[in-house]
């Protein structure tokens, strides 16, 4: 139950040593701002109230997938930075049950940004049917994304020499499975193809249809492949590679 | 606490090169040596922090396969270690003892009683960001003591610490020895600390064993020519090399303000006794404004031993 003592701490220092709640906070202005905008739109006609429901909850993936992997990308590069991880390492404690910790500490801050984005698609959703299917589609769908994008994160801050490193190539990833989702829908084999193989914007793809169009959730679940193949390759590859790859590196003064 | 032919290579680079020594409960064992020469290295590979490339080593009966089973045996505090700063002293401590398998009942009640030993008691609930640096250090010494070990480890101590902060954390170390009846590894540029402190000495360079023994053992391993500084007023120094000048065995060099006494060794190999010289002078009623020896302590044997060329 070491991982449970680590999880504890990591915990503790997201959301009471402030971390968590500022980016919750941000969250809920980004939030109130879309659902004010889509609810006056709503007003005009302009924008359908599942549409609005669609992109509220669009919105809180997007965010919650971000903050998480930015939070495991500072996991181990951070501690090397601070030089803190050598008296981490010198615990008795598996290296496994350490990323764990960190991977479940960093996946509260998504089931935070969902919690936070839950009155506001109810004020959006109010009276439509889809609205409690939308929900728990966007905790499924956003829980598989953060939880690979957080093993990713670690990989990531596990092999990176500085903590800036660590951060910028996740951003970069991050970056770059966002853009396509800003492109026109894609058209031919292979740009469906890639849409399904990018696990953001196949996630996003999938909520659209549940929410916009009304299909029901097995509709088509290949778009869900991608997101579930980088949480199912993700965590176990951490796992498995933990021991042999989380370690002081040379010249560490830690 | 026993390694034979510890042994670390980076690629072609040897940084620690078959190192031997043992050492028991209750004695300190000061890690000697220039920059680079392996000390780190060394105590990464003893706490488990890097694998040997060869050679072996056990702790409290425990071999250096079972990694998990010696860090529940050992405490380090490493060098230049970080700490969390937003975290208090008591939480740093808590959450290492339960990271060791204690409760939070038994977590508690450690956190609180290593803090009294460190004199850290009155700043349990602050800040580490407003801890001094020898405060850290002493809150580092805590969290290396909280699974109770039975080998403790430090690298460097007492860098950046002012005198009084030294002290403070060499009194810690000796307790931890004494009292505790631990085995000790102190890794230290200070060869004062050494001396004062340590019941044997290992100097490294390079990887290698330089020398081993206490440190008297040591020192009498290389036969470094004693010599001593006198210092007298300056108008009575031309009187202080005549009282000595019928001493057997003084080569006597004189100065604006000392005068430099070689203790050569006689024909027997007899050093000439430092307390003759010293009485010679106060008999002609010269007072004696300081007298120094050199070539008799640990640094003199380490500046000798580290400055020969490498093998």
């Amino acid at each position: 139950m070491s991982w449970y003592v680590v999880t504890a701490r990591e915990w503790r220092d997201l959301w009471l040593g402030g971390r968590g709640p500022i980016l919750m906070f941000a969250l809920s202005i980004l939030l109130s701002a879309i659902t004010y905008l889509a609810a006056t739109n709503q007003i005009l006609n302009y924008l359908e109230q599942r549409e609005a429901v669609n992109l509220t909850l669009q919105v809180a993936v997007a965010v919650g997938a971000l903050v998480t992997l930015v939070v495991s990308a500072d996991a181990i590069s951070g501690e090397r930075e601070r030089a803190t991880l050598e008296s981490l390492l010198l615990a008795p404690v598996s290296r496994r049950a350490i990323v764990l910790g960190k991977l479940t500490a960093a996946v509260s801050l998504w089931l935070g940004a969902f919690a936070v984005a839950v009155p506001y698609l109810w004020a959006l959703g109010r009276g439509v049917s889809a609205l409690v299917p939308a929900m728990v589609t966007g905790l499924v769908v956003g829980t598989l994304l953060a939880v690979g994008l957080s093993a990713v994160g670690l990989l990531i801050s596990i092999r990176s020499k500085s903590n800036k490193v660590s951060v910028s190539v996740s951003l970069f990833l991050l970056l770059a499975l966002f853009a396509p989702t800003q492109l026109p829908t894609p058209h031919g084999a292979f740009g469906v193809f890639l849409d399904r193989l990018n696990p953001v914007a196949a996630a996003l793809h999938y909520l659209t249809t549940v929410v916009v169009n009304g299909r029901g959730w097995t509709h088509d679940l290949s778009y869900l492949a991608s997101s579930l193949a980088v949480a199912l390759v993700g965590v176990p590859t951490l796992m498995i590679l933990a021991p042999r790859i989380v370690h002081l590196v040379a010249g560490d003064h830690r | 606490m026993e390694a034979v032919g510890l042994t670390k290579r980076y690629g072609g680079r040897t940084a620690v090169d078959e190192v031997s020594f043992s050492v028991s409960r209750g004695e300190v064992l000061g890690l000697l040596g220039p920059n680079g020469a392996g000390k780190t290295t060394a105590i990464r590979l003893l706490t488990t922090m890097l694998t040997p490339s060869s050679g072996q080593f056990r702790v409290a009966g425990v071999d250096c396969g079972k990694p998990n089973d010696i860090r529940r045996r050992i405490g380090v505090l490493p060098e230049s270690a970080g700490y969390p700063e937003h975290h208090s002293g008591s939480e740093y401590l808590l959450y290492h003892a339960r990271l060791f398998g204690l409760n939070r009942t038994d977590a508690a009640g450690t956190t609180e009683r290593l803090l009294a030993e460190v004199g850290l008691a009155d700043r349990a609930s602050s800040a580490i960001a407003t801890y001094s640096r020898g405060m850290r250090q002493r809150l580092g010494i805590a969290r290396a003591l909280v699974n109770d070990p039975a080998v403790v480890f430090f690298d460097e101590p007492t860098l950046g610490l002012d005198p009084a902060g030294q002290r403070q954390v060499l009194g810690i170390i000796c307790d931890i020895a004494q009292r505790r009846g631990a085995a000790v590894v102190l890794s230290t540029h200070a060869l004062t600390e050494v001396e004062d402190v340590c019941t044997s000495v290992l100097i490294l360079r390079q990887g290698t064993v330089l020398a081993a023994g206490t440190v008297a053992e040591v020192i009498g391993t290389v036969a470094a020519q004693p010599t001593a500084q006198l210092r007298v007023p300056s108008d009575m120094i031309a009187r202080a090399a005549e009282s000595l000048a019928s001493a057997p065995g003084l080569q006597l060099e004189t100065t604006a303000d000392t005068l430099r006494i070689t203790l050569a060794p006689g024909g027997d190999g007899h050093v000439p006794d430092t307390n003759a010289v010293l009485r010679a002078v106060l008999d002609a009623a010269i007072p004696v404004l300081s007298f120094d020896l050199e070539g008799t302590r640990l640094s003199d044997a380490f500046l000798a031993m580290t400055s020969q060329e490498p093998r």
